[in-house]
């Protein structure tokens, strides 16, 4: 029973630890915030 | 419930505005970014008298309110924008005594757009030092304010600031000139197409290159009763507005303010003489650098060395006390060791913010920006470039963020391609665990061997980024122009709670922001390396014992070939062993390359990794470094972690691109993929190289 418990735990880590890293790295889709904005200046590239 | 007052701490730069936002907020403060971009949000809360909370913000600094960086329109957009739930109800205009005239321009602006307004005169205890004397009843009643003579460093005069923030209902909200005066015509005309809108704040829409909140430029253009001008009559109308304010002030001030230069004693001339001399202040800032680097060694190994122990024996303790199973030994073996390899470095990298504050605070930080510029002039950059490069030695982020105040696109570019070959706090890890096991700990003429190793790196880390950039000016094509311009502030001591804030702040974001990444890094890897597939995996302990059963081992020893056994056949063993071929000829094993593929998400994942990889199996209490100086070579025998292969793997780390999170600034600082890629590719391929000749030299 107790392995079983400690197995499936280590999987929930696993599963967890695989999510996090998978959104840091925007593999899967982050929450949109508002678009970029222009720095102000002409030559900047950012336009 | 008790009422929050929102507060915007607005200023030029160097006037002493977040030492004023450090008294207010204490270390109720946190740091965060603006919505949608990347320039950082400093807020707090602080208690006032009678129960009032106020909301403040430390907005970044700025010398007008004509935006020419991305930092300066956060300024703009906050106080045009009333539906902002930021929107101040109060805006404290922190200036520096000795700076009053300039420091003013932006203070009358701000009046313009009919906020609540209070003038903070910061560093007053410099006033009797510098011979100034301010009549304040007559400046307040000019400015059409309340002033608050603050000295952050003394201590006094933020409880009166406190006061004037609880009675901001009380202030003048009328500007103290009328600057639509420089052109009376064109502004009725503005006045009466837009009846309903601040003036001032129309201005500002016309003559800025960006739109803000629900005013558009377009939308102004679009109106056929008004015509606006074309851009070269409103930089002169920009130009006419800057004098008719300075005029204001130079009248408010000849009457308002006294300088006796007579008994002003000023050091200052005297230091910079010095500091900035062509020979000398090079040399003084050798030595300074040299006396840091010796530093970082000298006063952490204590705390480190006991950190490390620390880890190690939580580490058995967790085996000792947790019921035997896989998730015991997910924690004991990857989760803390993984954690402990990030951990350890705590001491150093909080001594080497604490000098990079202290220089910063003293003012003498500027001064070697203006030594460097003559330095950066030959290989195409500018002055301005340094900043994005010392930044960039506590993280390539903010750094390459930081050159947005760089005007010409090309010399932005090119401070953006160069910068993360300076030596970043990621590397920092990477590079301390190395030279402690491959540099003799001896010393020469008082200085260690493995700090001068250090500093050799941090320069060789310049070197590449200013050498780079020289090749670069030659081939980038695009037509720019330069110039350069730098303000010196006075010299100062350094305000201990300035420093330990900063400390406390870049220490605290180094190990969260790894230490995520790291944990989760760390689990991943220990799964990999704890479970594999097919019969080498599977049948370990049966396979080890038969093939060992002639071979009278311990049953210790036993153990320990079939957990190496294990791991060799696990996932990451299989993966390891796949990349193997292209590491070989630089002196690693599969490993290393394991962590050096791992820790191209983040560089400090190195040391990590490692220590995950040589925990799994292990029944023993043992450091990290210790762990790492008992590997050995499998092919050739003899320590692993050699001088060869040590030299090898720090030119790798000093010159690969080994960071997502900067990969995806560049491209955002860019909008291109094409640059971060040329980044990713041609640092690495060369890193690899270098480190190649090396290990082959060497070994």
């Amino acid at each position: 029973m107790n392995t079983i418990i400690q197995n499936i735990l280590v999987f929930i880590a696993v599963a967890l630890a695989i999510w996090f890293l998978l959104h840091k790295y925007g593999v899967l889709p982050k929450k949109k915030t508002s678009g970029s904005k222009a720095c102000g200046q002409d030559d900047c590239g950012c336009h | 419930m008790s009422k929050q007052i929102n507060v915007a701490l607005i200023g030029n730069p160097n006037t002493g505005k977040t030492s004023v936002f450090n008294s207010l907020t204490g270390l109720n403060q946190k740091v965060g970014n603006y919505p949608g971009i990347t320039v950082e949000k400093k807020e707090g809360i602080c208690k006032l008298p009678r129960g009032v909370k106020a909301h403040i913000i430390d907005l970044p600094g700025t010398y007008s309110l004509n935006a020419s960086s991305l930092d300066e329109n956060v300024v703009i957009e906050l106080l045009l924008n009333k539906n902002d739930k930021d929107f101040p109800d109060v805006a404290v205009v922190v200036s520096d005594v000795e700076n009053l005239k300039r420091n003013l321009l932006l203070y009358t602006q701000i009046k313009d757009l009919k906020i609540p307004t209070i003038l903070v005169i910061n560093m007053s205890d410099r006033m009797a030092y510098k011979g100034i004397q301010l009549d304040i009843a007559y400046l307040e009643k000019e400015l059409q304010t309340k002033i608050a003579l603050v000295s952050t460093r003394k201590n006094k005069g933020i409880d009166q600031l406190k006061e004037l923030i609880t009675n901001y209902k009380e202030l003048s909200t009328e500007p103290c000139l009328n600057a639509s005066e420089i052109d009376k015509e064109y502004f009725d005309k503005l006045r009466k197409a837009f009846p309903n809108q601040l003036l001032y704040k129309l201005w500002l829409v016309i003559t800025q290159d960006v739109n803000f909140g629900k005013i558009d430029r377009n939308e102004i253009d679009a109106i056929n009763s008004f015509k606006t001008k074309g851009k070269a009559d409103l930089k002169r109308l920009q130009q006419k507005e800057t004098i008719k304010r300075y005029q204001f002030i130079n009248n408010t001030l000849k009457k308002g303010q006294t300088i006796d230069l007579k008994s002003a004693k000023d050091l200052r001339i005297k230091l910079d003489r010095i500091l900035t001399h062509k020979v000398w202040g090079y040399l003084i800032f050798a030595v300074i650098l040299l006396t840091i680097f010796q530093a970082i060694y000298d006063w952490s190994s204590v705390p480190m060395d006991f950190i490390d122990s620390a880890f190690a024996s939580l580490s058995e303790w967790t085996k000792n006390v947790m019921p035997e199973g896989a998730f015991t030994s997910l924690i004991a073996e990857g989760i803390i060791p993984g954690l402990g390899g990030i951990v350890i470095f705590i001491p150093q990298i909080a001594f080497l913010f604490l000098f990079i504050s202290v220089l910063e605070e003293t003012g003498y930080m500027s001064r070697v920006v203006f030594l460097m510029d003559r330095i950066m002039r030959r290989f195409g950059l500018s002055g301005k470039s340094v900043v994005p490069l010392i930044s960039g030695t506590a993280c390539a982020i903010p750094a390459i963020m930081a050159t947005r105040n760089i005007e010409s696109w090309k010399e932005r570019l090119i401070t953006i391609l160069v910068t993360p070959f300076t030596t970043c706090s990621a590397r920092l890890p990477v590079y301390l665990i190395i030279i402690s096991l491959v540099i003799p700990e001896g010393r020469f003429f008082g200085l260690s061997y493995q700090a001068l190793t250090l500093m050799l790196l941090y320069l060789i880390g310049f070197g590449a980024a200013i050498i780079s950039a020289w090749i670069l000016n030659k081939i980038l094509k695009i037509k720019s122009k330069t110039f350069f311009v730098v303000e010196m502030p006075n010299y100062k001591l350094p305000l201990f709670k300035n420093v330990a804030l900063t400390v406390l702040e870049k220490t605290k974001s180094f190990v969260f922001g790894a230490g995520k990444i790291i944990l989760a890094i760390s689990i991943v890897l220990w799964f990999l390396a704890s479970y594999g597939s097919g019969d080498d995996f599977n049948n370990a302990e049966e396979i080890i014992t038969t093939q060992f059963a002639s071979e009278n081992l311990s049953s210790e020893e036993l153990q320990q070939k079939i957990s190496s056994h294990q791991l060799e056949h696990s996932f990451i063993g299989i993966a390891g062993h796949a990349i193997e071929p292209a590491i070989r000829p630089l002196g690693y094993d599969w490993k290393i390359g394991i962590a050096i593929v791992s820790s191209f998400a983040a560089r400090e994942v190195f040391v990590g990794t490692l220590a995950t990889i040589y925990s799994v199996g292990s029944d023993e209490e043992e450091t990290i470094k210790n762990r790492m100086a008992g590997e050995v070579n499998p092919i050739l025998g003899g320590p692993l972690f050699n001088f060869a292969s040590g030299i090898s793997l720090l030119l790798f780390y000093a010159f690969a691109m080994q960071c997502m999170s900067t990969l995806a600034v560049v491209k955002r600082e860019t909008n291109s993929w094409k640059w971060p890629m040329y980044q990713l590719v041609i640092m690495s391929a060369f890193a690899y190289v270098v480190a190649l000749i090396a290990y082959q030299v060497l070994k």
